[in-house]
């Protein structure tokens, strides 16, 4: 994690939440996979980090003590939703979801990370695009390092494959798809 | 440590799969793309907080403790009247 200085959550929370703020959004962007629902989620990680401010310990840095808050906060939301999916019809209200597919689908990164279950797209981010190493990951997730070692290797594979067929199908695919997003 | 394993043929899965250089590569390009439609917004975190309330340890415990200072008054009260259960109970006369 490159912070420029590392702010400390209980005096100076503010400028922690303008550096991580963007940040933050992404790597749960990537769990959540829905732009909107990321939003709101960090959001609500600001406001819990922020109540627990006082309880931070320099034992990692503020941006990863974030990423453990706002990633278990993305999870239990991707739980939450499967949950309200399994509720009778009546109770549940599905969002609408068309933006998202639209939006979301283009490009083939973000399809191959839609085929990830949440905590291997959580550790997949963490380790390429926050840059923490497995043991900063591992505290993160609450899990042993050779786990997210294991996790990391099992979303390559994945992905690589996904993107890889993916690409195989060629122009073709494209533009059918986007024929069909015209429509 | 116990690793999967993993299939490092570029072939497989087709003939265009990265290496896991490119993948980390597209991963951060996609991931750097994505941007917060609103962007920070520090009074909406302001209004999130002066809404939520009490904190929910601090709410689990004062309904414990009433709770428990129901049960003790009712039981109190049930005793000093007599009530119920708590009131003497008749002994049965064949006890010796």
């Amino acid at each position: 994690m490159t912070d420029a200085r590392e702010l400390d959550p209980a005096t100076e929370f503010r400028e922690l939440y303008d550096q991580q703020y963007t940040s933050l959004y992404r790597s749960i962007r990537a769990v959540v996979l829905d732009g909107a629902a990321a939003e709101d989620l960090t959001q609500e990680a600001f406001v819990r980090a922020y109540r627990a401010r006082h309880r931070y310990t320099p034992t990692a840095p503020p941006g990863a003590w974030l990423r453990r808050i706002g990633i278990n906060l993305a999870i239990s939301y991707l739980r939450r939703q499967k949950l309200a999916r399994v509720l009778p019809a009546r109770l549940y209200i599905a969002p609408d979801r068309r933006d998202y597919d639209r939006a979301e689908a283009r490009d083939v990164v973000t399809k191959a990370l839609g085929t990830l279950s949440p905590k291997l797209r959580a550790a997949i981010v963490l380790h390429y695009y926050d840059g923490l190493t497995r043991e900063e990951i591992a505290s993160v997730l609450g899990v042993p390092a050779g786990t997210v070692a294991s996790r990391i290797a099992k979303a390559v594979a994945i992905m690589r494959k996904s993107i890889g067929s993916d690409q195989d199908l060629g122009p073709e695919r494209s533009n059918s798809e986007g024929a069909l997003r015209g429509r | 440590m116990k690793v999967p394993y993993v299939e490092d043929k570029p072939t497989q899965g087709g003939s265009r799969t990265p290496s896991e250089d490119d993948l980390s590569r597209m991963i951060r390009t996609t991931v750097e793309s994505w941007t917060p439609r609103r962007g920070p917004d520090w009074p909406d975190v302001l209004i999130r907080l002066a809404k939520s309330g009490p904190p929910t340890w601090l709410l689990y415990t004062a309904a414990s403790a009433a709770l428990i200072l129901i049960l003790l008054t009712a039981y109190l009260v049930g005793s000093a009247l007599q009530i119920g259960a708590l009131g003497p109970q008749p002994v049965p006369a064949n006890l010796h």
